[in-house]
């Protein structure tokens, strides 16, 4: 029979074991609700944030690394509006709208928000397997994306589609938009991309800051999958900080004085770092597959009323 | 010291709670909150975006056999549920709980299913998605 004394100083060696062990452990919790079969680590989205204490301070400008937004999975999808501003009808959620965003807004036949349609009547271009352009990549089933850099760009590895936009760190200049929509870099004028131009810079060494011109005109595009409209002549301002060597906040600002009357917020999303080596599933618009899904399913949900 | 064992299995309990699932099309079209449970006979899973497919046989009471398809979300949403591309196999004897479409059809999204084996999976739609939790 040990002692009290004895064994209150058992436990406390056991305690600083164990608190040992949770030091010693990796920078970044491998999977472990994920799995990884055959060491192929799948995404862990129910991984609780590492505890502040087993964070370490900001890396010095980088944002590289697979990121998982904080909270339950679905959080950064997005499929009922934008981040901040959902598509609920509550007062507070209204946008800016000039009579023409108002209008453009009315002609979308979205699937989602206050004024959705069923699916057979909807025309998201994203049923056509159209791009989403930018900004609608932001928020678009923001579940999981990678960030890759070097000394010139940060490049964004967003899921659905296997798309990847290039933000342009190394002083190159913001093309001006010109009339019609196209861009001008130096005597050029170059054509609309649907991701756009960005071009980003550090303002301090925990933040880029990236501005984004030269998207698709608003036939093409539209910021949500409520239907909320966005044209050519958006400024998409975003800003990543890194808060920790586990976490990031992405947060977005658009100007599109076509359609909204002022700039307004529409996401600012935490996001924490996941294991690395998570492989990221291919999650893609197939012309055939969604035909193949209209006709079995879509329709019929419609009420018969015919395929996009 | 048991104490402390209390606290990490509680801690890990926190870990296990269902996660919600995400949305890719409208809820218009369907009855929110208005469940129905269907066992029958596996035809076809279709493991495919926009949306997975269960295309099941199902008996009525007066034996005639309906054919019903429930959608879940794509494979990479909803396979952290669980779903998998061999979740289902053709003449399973499963029962899912879908929340059907308002034209009445026999057509809705899967809210549960118990496979031919006993498991059960959880939502494979948005439907009723519970409230974020902390991490």
């Amino acid at each position: 029979m040990r002692e009290p004394a004895q064994m209150r100083a058992c436990t406390w060696i056991f305690l600083a074991i164990l608190a040992f062990a949770v030091i010693q452990r990796p920078s970044v919790t491998l999977a472990q609700g994920g799995g990884a079969p055959g060491g192929w680590v799948t995404p862990d989205y129910a991984e609780p944030q590492v505890p502040v204490a087993r964070r370490s301070s900001a890396p010095r400008r980088s944002m590289a690394g697979t990121w998982i937004p904080i909270g339950r999975f679905g959080t950064g999808t997005q499929a009922g509006g934008v981040h901040l501003k959902p598509n609920d009808g509550r007062p507070e959620n209204q946008l800016p709208y000039t009579p023409f965003g108002l209008k453009l807004y009315e002609t979308h036949k979205a699937l989602e928000g206050a004024d959705a349609v069923p699916p057979a009547l909807g025309n998201d271009p994203r049923n056509l397997c159209e791009p989403l352009g930018m900004p609608r990549v932001n928020h678009y089933n923001l579940n999981l994306v990678q960030i890759m850099q070097d000394d010139y760009k940060v490049a964004i590895l967003y899921q659905f589609d296997n798309r990847w936009r290039v933000i342009w760190t190394d002083g190159r200049q913001l093309p001006t938009v010109v009339e019609g929509g196209a861009v001008k870099l130096g005597d050029e004028i170059r054509e609309q991309r649907f991701l756009g131009y960005s071009v980003g810079r550090w303002s301090d060494d925990t933040t880029l800051e990236a501005v984004t011109v030269g998207t698709m005109p608003e036939d093409r595009v539209w910021l949500d999958s409520t239907g909320r409209p966005i044209t050519d002549q958006v400024r998409v301002t975003e800003r990543i900080r890194r808060l920790d060597s586990h976490t990031i906040e992405w947060s977005e600002t658009i100007d599109d004085p076509k359609v909204y009357s002022k700039p307004w917020e529409t996401m600012r999303l935490p996001m924490r770092l996941a294991d690395p080596r998570t492989d990221v599933m291919e999650y893609y618009c197939s012309p055939v597959e969604q035909q193949n899904y209209n006709r079995r399913f879509g329709n019929s949900a419609s009420g018969g009323a015919g395929g996009r | 010291m048991f104490r402390v064992r209390v606290c990490v299995l509680i801690a890990s309990l926190g870990l296990v709670e269902p996660v919600a699932m995400a949305a890719h099309h409208g809820s218009a079209a369907f009855e929110s909150g208005k469940s129905v449970v269907l066992k029958g006979t596996v035809k076809e899973w279709v493991y495919s975006n926009p949306h997975c497919l269960l295309v099941l046989d199902v008996k009525r009471e007066d034996g005639t056999l309906v054919e019903w398809v429930a959608e879940g979300q794509a494979p990479n949403t909803i396979f952290p549920v669980g779903y998998r591309k061999d979740s289902f196999k053709p003449g399973d004897q499963v029962a899912i709980t879908v929340e059907q479409v308002k034209t009445g059809q026999p057509v809705g999204r899967i809210l549960e299913a118990v496979l031919a084996d006993g498991s059960v999976l959880g939502r494979a739609s948005s439907a009723g998605a519970p409230p974020p939790r902390d991490q």
